[in-house]
């Protein structure tokens, strides 16, 4: 994809955010490349809505380098106009109507794109001359989503879109999000905390656990290059180099090893079964809460 | 930006325009009756002898109501500072909707810009006029008295609530910015300004422009001319003193009652013409206490601005406001970029 060569669309160097003495972010290295669906999880609390809101330059980091689309977030009027951004629990002025919305975005965006806002408006059922603060949780993520896709960004970042919705809604407003981001030509972060809202809609995944990134590619990458290893008790303390151990699991005689592996599968000499995304993230997830233990 | 300042201003408009519509309305009546009551004072005075009556009893009438709208309106200021200034920011970053607009394709700091011109120059607009009013409604009154640097009736008329109002407006701003949150914002802005305005009229304005000195002697004519004398705890002081020759000067500082060696009269001396003078059958304010007093030779040391100099004041303190309103905006500008 002529995408890859391209500026990414964040890079982080060194990123740490402190609030006061409590770390959320601690020196996290990361790249996004463009053209991605991209799927940020990890616990609440693991610093996903820290990192996004450093992406749209709502804040500053404490130390460390963020690049998005190439520039300081929020670094000019053009720059804000390439990122959309649609922060957590959808913030809208209750005073304002829904028509007022679409007009406050007309009026401070020069790309701004009225047809393609009414016509989603109109998709999703938003009866304009209603005042937003009427609005259900669901409804103002509809409308908050609509004024940050209008105009037209090449970048749209949602802070746990669906948080607001019922279980059953979630997974159709999801996918109606990610066709909407592809038919706009995107790229697109989006956070949550529950694995299952994103596995089925971003094609690139960030695990993002205790102030750190855990894991982070492709999401068919991250499945080829994960493996279940089962061997013996005992079997697994040796293991070729290449072979990084995500998580060890003893189970009377038999041990079970999430592995990281570069080596073609079949060249190790042991059971080898392939593993689910949740597993996968369940490991990273694991693993860095057992570290964060161990130094406490 | 315009639209979205008078989307989310125009409810404060309306209730500032309301406002404005009664205080023209009662202004414009106190006005007209007020000039009334000066023409009526002026056909008195063709008899000599009545004038003087004429003249205290047309400044009486209107005195409490004058210095009561001018202490009314000078919380215009408060009442901006505190409900269009203190929500300004806070507001937005209470109700999260600072994550809304700040990620439109304008940048902080010009949404900031725009948002204060727009509230700043509506906030000045409306004290212009309310000072436009009641400045006008007591001409007749203000020529009369002669107390145009009147702590009060100073920062209510011409052009210095101009300047209250926009800084009051700008600190609210800052305010609601430092603390986040509306309610205390207001409050914090509403105390601030109260206890500027308090402060400046007595420990800044004096020392504004580098004042006149004189000496007056303490004759038994001035001393009646004076509005008191003594104070609670029996200090030889006078007070209520006007400059000779010009009774529109403000004296802001008035040293004790001097003997001519230059110390300061003893307070049995001054108690004992308070309370026991000789009696002579003297007329005036202060009778036998003031021929009393006189024969000690005394005098004041005072401190006082030629009423020439009043626009230079009005000027200067506005200015000097506006000045202090566009340091508050710099630090604004530099705090909302991390906010």
């Amino acid at each position: 994809m002529s995408h890859e060569d391209s500026v990414p669309v964040l890079r982080a160097e060194g990123l740490t955010k402190r609030y006061g003495r409590r770390v959320a972010l601690n020196g996290v290295d990361l790249t996004i490349p463009a053209g991605r669906v991209v799927g940020l999880v990890g616990p609440n609390g693991a610093g996903k809505s820290t990192l996004l809101n450093l992406a749209c330059g709502l804040l500053e980091p404490t130390s460390g380098s963020l690049r998005v689309l190439g520039s300081r977030p929020a670094e000019s009027a053009a720059h804000l106009a390439r990122v959309g951004f649609v922060a957590q629990d959808t913030p809208v002025y209750p005073s304002f109507s829904v028509a007022d919305h679409l007009r406050l975005g007309a009026r401070l965006n020069p790309s701004w794109d009225q047809e393609l806002a009414e016509r989603r408006i109109a998709q999703v059922g938003l009866n304009p001359g209603q005042k937003a603060g009427r609005l259900s949780g669901g409804q103002r993520a509809q409308l908050a989503m609509t004024i940050a896709a209008a105009k037209r960004p090449e970048l749209l970042i949602f802070d746990e879109p669906a948080a607001a919705l019922d279980p059953l809604a979630r997974r159709g407003f999801l996918e109606n999000l990610v066709e909407f981001v592809a038919e706009l030509g995107a790229s697109a972060v989006l956070s949550s905390h529950l694995l299952s809202d994103i596995e089925r809609v971003c094609d690139h995944l960030i695990v993002l656990c205790a102030a750190q990134v855990q894991v982070a590619g492709k999401v068919q990458d991250l499945l080829a290059a994960h493996h279940r290893l089962v061997a013996p008790r005992g079997e697994l303390d040796r293991l070729p180099a290449g072979v990084e151990v995500v998580r060890m699991e003893n189970n009377g005689q038999y041990s079970r090893a999430l592995v990281r592996t570069d080596v073609p599968p079949p060249s190790i000499p042991y059971r080898v079964e392939p593993v689910t995304l949740e597993e996968l993230v369940l490991g990273y997830m694991s693993r860095a809460f057992a570290a964060g233990e161990g130094t406490r | 930006m315009i639209w979205l300042n008078w989307r989310q201003f125009r409810l404060q408009a309306l209730a500032a325009a309301v406002g404005l519509a009664l205080i023209a309305v009662y202004l414009l009546y106190l006005g007209t009756e007020i000039r009334d009551a000066h023409d009526a004072y002026q056909s008195r005075c063709a008899d000599p002898g009545d004038c003087a009556q004429a003249k205290s009893q047309f400044q009486s009438a209107y005195q409490n109501t004058l210095l009561f709208l001018a202490g009314g309106l000078g919380l215009i200021p408060v009442v901006i500072g505190a409900f269009w200034g203190a929500p300004l920011i806070a507001r937005e970053l209470e109700i999260s909707t600072h994550r809304l607009v700040w990620n439109q394709s304008v940048t902080r700091r010009r949404w900031l810009i725009c948002r204060m011109a727009f509230v700043g120059l509506a906030a000045m607009i409306l004290t212009g006029l309310a000072s436009l009013l009641l400045t006008w409604a007591a001409a007749p009154y203000d020529a009369v008295a002669a107390d145009r640097f009147g702590a009060v009736e100073f920062g209510a008329r011409n052009v210095a609530p101009i300047g209250y109002a926009f800084l009051a407006f700008i600190l609210g701003t800052l305010v609601g910015l430092l603390v986040r949150r509306t309610l205390p914002a207001m409050a914090i802005t509403g105390v601030v300004f109260l206890v500027l305005q308090f402060s400046v009229p007595n420990l800044v304005r004096p020392y504004l422009m580098p004042s006149e000195k004189t000496t007056l002697p303490m004759t038994t004519q001035i001393i009646n001319e004076a509005r008191s004398l003594g104070s609670i705890t029996g200090a030889p002081v006078i007070g209520g003193l006007q400059v000779p020759g010009a009774p529109d000067a403000w004296i802001s500082e008035t040293s004790p009652l001097r003997t001519a060696d230059g110390r300061t009269l003893g307070d049995s001396k001054f108690n004992e013409c308070l309370d026991t003078p000789p009696k002579t059958g003297t007329g005036g304010t202060f009778g036998d206490t003031a021929a009393c007093l006189s024969k000690l030779n005394l005098h004041v040391d005072i401190k006082y601005q030629p009423g020439s100099r009043y626009w230079q004041f009005q000027l200067i303190e506005t200015g000097l406001y506006l000045a202090v309103s566009g340091l508050l905006i710099l630090i604004a500008l530099q705090r909302i970029r991390r906010a």
